[in-house]
């Protein structure tokens, strides 16, 4: 395949997408393909709902791209994955869907299903897979049950490693406001998350 | 900070939700407070399980094949449902009244400008006999014929004119003799009289009706059929134009287009779309003339369709296309003519169904330092339609389509009310009673400066065919040299160009984070003119490249892979994929950690990590080889001591290049120290 030397900005390849140009619009999604569906996933709680919501996030850049005003691509991008994923939770929320393969108390306050999953390290012995797989979806269920907003603002500081002021740029809010939903998930979290 | 922190304040300072000034008095206070700091722990490990849903998280090749293919569908029209919207009603509402007030006033202009149907030229009259052995005579020969076929009867055309003519005090002696010349048998309508009857409304206060009497004028205007739609002289006078006459659904004499002179296409590959432009002589006949076109199993866009004639351009209007009701896959031009005879005319519409694609075939010296690269184009045709000595062009370039030619081919009749869909420099599409879709000038404009119109060879068949380049705007045009045909379902191959002794670099490239643990072949040349290339960007298509096995020139595959459109003086890798002859392995020789931080409870708060690896090539292959060697260290804070020389390709990553010789071994070795925690404060970033 053709490589080209340097590696094109996120801004030519948007822009080159607006031009009819599928291939760039092939190369954004899969730069920050990675990334968006681990926030997604995160988000939902679940891998494949997240699914969706990638789709739905893609299209959505797909057909606004001409909104796109800058500078940071990853931002908006980012900005738009939220909407989706809160909405989606929303409607989520109203269907009311309980996995048949957790026990009762397992859904989270927001209604959302978090279905469990097991980690496969290959180093540990069965007893100590068993429990981390406990512990992971105890952390899955904790995240999973904060309010959307609070959750987007964990999943994106904290797990996305995006500054407060990104965060603040992607959630549209101030980075004090940013602040106050990250210290509100922590503090329940706190309260909810196991101890290693 | 004399209190002992509270929970939130231990929250914030561990996730630096607090300016510095206050995380420094949290840590003042953290550093002489067992008590804080026990807590801080406490929550530390609390919030360490975060980390146990960093799980790598990756896109499968099918979710962003779904996402792709959900991009490339055309966005489905939006309804505003004018109950929800009141407003919108209103406007509407609006702008109708607006739109009528104007064609009032256009119609009251438009009345005194029938220069078109009462002009001079027309005075000579068209008899009957001279309408109806041409009409005739060119059936046989498939040419179109005239159309004017008056429907009342000579009795009530001459009554009428003359009512109309005495109730205004207008009447000359030499209208009805006109008149009544042109019946001929059967249910003709006297259509010149009825344009006499608009000219003289229009007329009403100056002397133009009575001129327009007193010359004779006999345009021929058909009437409706059955000889019904004769309207009473009052109405007529309100009306804007000369009627024209009006195409009846189905038993009315017409003849398809005759057969083609002359055929171009010009197929674009990044959208199934092709212009055809094609020449046809018609037989016309003065006067009002109906052409029908008929494109059933085709892919043809019926609103693209677009009539213009190449000579006699001031005495022949092109007034409407109609699809008439109940016919389907059938439209008909309604043409006016000041002259009789044949006229060259250009019909020009957008089909789907036509394709080509390129690729190319690589082979390498035996030196693998040169390499001989030929571009073919494959044209296929599945439109519906045979094209015979077609003068064909390719363009290369992105085209922005707002609807698929095959689904406007493919809807169901009516075609719908004009769609401007902005493609193609701004072409508008037209349904209904108006055609062109594209204008003489907009295609002049695409294809202006380019010296692209050229006279059809038919004769250069058996000569290998060249094809020629030109730049075109943001597109690329190649010519297709002479003509060639290109039956309905049929493929065909042609050479665009052939290159020898391009030089070309053959390099290895490792990098586990991209091929895990396969060295990947790449040949790397430039579209310029150093490599003797550059003449003109190359299309995407498949390349497959061949090396020369032995001195008779017999051929091995190397590899091949999908190229990209490359722009002239652009540089290419071509990845062929994973070497069998050149491996690279590298292994972790050394681990440790030092440099250890501990924080006020004695916890570990930072600390390096030493790694020192050794990577050993092996080139099994005949030849020298380069090789190029990413290592990444997934954090920004690293340093890296060797003797190799290396390059710092990202914040992340470093990158060696190294030669081997023929059936050779070599290694490397590097020790890599990365920072974490508040060691990455120590960490100095190298010049």
């Amino acid at each position: 395949m053709a490589q080209p030397r340097m590696e094109k900005t996120d801004q030519s390849l948007l822009d080159a997408h607006r031009q009819g140009d599928s291939a760039a619009f092939g190369e954004l999604v899969r730069r920050y393909g990675d990334s968006v569906l681990g926030y997604l996933v995160r988000m939902s709680g679940s891998r494949e709902r997240a699914e969706d919501l990638f789709q739905e996030t893609f299209k959505r850049v797909h057909e606004k791209s001409h909104t796109f005003r800058g500078p940071q691509f990853k931002g908006w991008l980012f900005k738009i994955a939220t909407r989706v994923a809160v909405d989606g939770v929303r409607k989520n929320k109203q269907m009311k869907t309980i996995s048949l393969n957790q026990q009762t108390d397992c859904a989270g306050q927001d209604g959302s299903e978090i279905a469990a999953m097991v980690a496969s390290d290959n180093s540990c012995n069965p007893s100590e897979q068993a429990v981390k797989a406990e512990r992971t979806e105890q952390v899955r269920q904790a995240v999973g049950a904060l309010p959307a907003r609070q959750r987007a603002t964990l999943v994106l500081a904290y797990y996305q490693q995006l500054s407060y002021r990104e965060v603040a740029a992607v959630l549209c809010c101030s980075e004090g406001t940013v602040k106050t939903q990250m210290y509100r998930a922590l503090k329940t979290l706190a309260q909810r998350l196991p101890e290693i | 900070m004399e209190h002992h922190l509270t929970e939130r304040e231990l929250i914030e300072y561990r996730f630096r939700l607090i300016s510095d000034e206050q995380a420094e008095a949290a840590a003042e206070h953290l550093a002489g407070c067992d008590e804080c700091r026990s807590r801080l722990e406490q929550l530390s490990r609390k919030f360490a399980s975060l980390d146990l849903l960093r799980e790598d998280v990756q896109v499968s090749q099918e979710l962003i094949s779904q996402v792709l293919e959900q991009a490339a569908k055309p966005a489905p029209a939006k309804v505003v449902p004018f109950i929800r919207r009141p407003w919108v009603g209103a406007i509407a509402a609006v702008l109708l009244v607006g739109f009528a007030v104007l064609i009032g006033s256009l119609t009251q202009e438009q009345l005194a400008k029938q220069e078109f149907a009462s002009g001079p030229e027309l005075q000579q009259t068209t008899s009957s006999d001279q309408l109806r052995p041409q009409m005739e005579a060119d059936k046989g020969k498939e040419a179109m014929v005239v159309a004017s076929k008056p429907s009342a009867s000579s009795e009530e055309v001459k009554s009428l004119v003359e009512a109309e003519a005495s109730s205004k005090g207008l009447m000359t002696a030499k209208e009805p003799a006109a008149v009544v010349q042109m019946q001929p048998a059967g249910d003709l309508a006297p259509a010149e009289v009825r344009t006499d009857m608009y000219a003289m409304a229009a007329s009403k206060d100056d002397s133009r009706a009575n001129e327009s009497l007193r010359r004779g004028i006999t345009a021929g205007v058909a009437g409706p059929a059955g000889g019904t739609g004769f309207q009473p002289v009052e109405n007529m006078a309100r009306m804007a134009m000369p009627q024209p006459p009006f195409a009846p659904a189905s038993a009315i004499e017409l003849v398809t287009l005759p057969r083609r002179e002359s055929v171009q296409l010009t197929i674009y590959n990044s959208a199934d779309l092709t212009l055809v432009r094609e020449r046809r002589n018609l037989t016309l006949k003065k006067g009002w003339n109906w052409l029908q076109l008929m494109w059933a199993n085709t892919l043809i866009d019926p609103t693209s369709l677009s009539l213009e004639p190449l000579e006699q351009k001031d005495k022949i209007d092109i007034q409407q296309l109609v699809f008439p009701a109940r016919l389907r896959e059938l439209g008909r031009w309604l043409i006016r003519s000041e002259i009789s005879g044949q006229v060259p005319f250009e019909i020009t519409y957008f089909t789907s169904g036509l394709s080509w694609r390129a690729f190319y075939m690589g082979t390498l010296s035996q030196d693998e330092k040169a390499m001989k690269l030929e571009g073919y184009v494959v044209v296929g045709n599945n439109s519906g339609e045979d094209y015979e000595n077609a003068q064909t062009r390719l363009i290369v370039g992105q085209v922005h389509l707002l609807d698929q030619i095959r689904e406007l081919a493919q809807r169901q009749y009516p075609y719908g009310s004009p769609v401007p869909t902005g493609r193609l420099g701004g072409a508008a599409g037209f349904g209904g009673a108006r055609s062109p879709v594209i204008t003489n000038s907009t295609y002049t404009q695409w294809w202006s400066g380019a010296g692209l119109r050229r006279t059809l060879d038919t004769e250069s068949l058996e000569e290998a065919k060249e094809i020629r380049k030109e730049g075109l705007s943001e597109y690329f045009l190649y010519t297709i040299e002479g003509t060639e045909t290109i039956p309905n379902e049929w493929g065909k191959r042609l050479l665009s160009f052939e290159t020898e002794d391009i030089a070309v670099e053959s390099l290895y490239k490792y990098d586990e984070e991209r091929w895990s643990d396969q060295t990947i072949r790449f040949v790397k040349f430039a579209n310029d003119k150093k490599h003797n290339l550059g003449l003109t960007p190359i299309p995407d298509g498949d390349v497959k490249i061949y090396g020369r096995a032995d001195e008779q020139g017999r051929l091995s595959y190397v590899g091949g892979t999908s190229v990209k459109y490359i722009p002239v003086d652009e540089e290419v890798e071509l990845n062929l994929g994973p070497a069998r002859l050149v491996k690279v392995e590298p292994k972790l020789m050394d681990f440790k950690t030092e440099s250890h931080v501990f924080d006020n409870n004695g916890n570990v708060a930072g600390w390096d990590e030493i790694r020192t690896y050794k990577i050993e090539m092996t080139n099994t292959a005949a030849l020298p080889i380069e090789i190029e060697i990413t290592r990444g260290f997934s954090t920004a804070y690293w340093t890296l001591q060797t003797n190799i020389p290396y390059e710092k390709y990202d914040v992340t990553h470093a990158r060696f290049k190294q030669e081997l010789e023929p059936a050779s071994k070599r290694a490397l070795e590097y020790t890599v120290r990365t920072y974490h925690g508040l060691r990455e404060q120590a960490f100095t970033p190298e010049p």
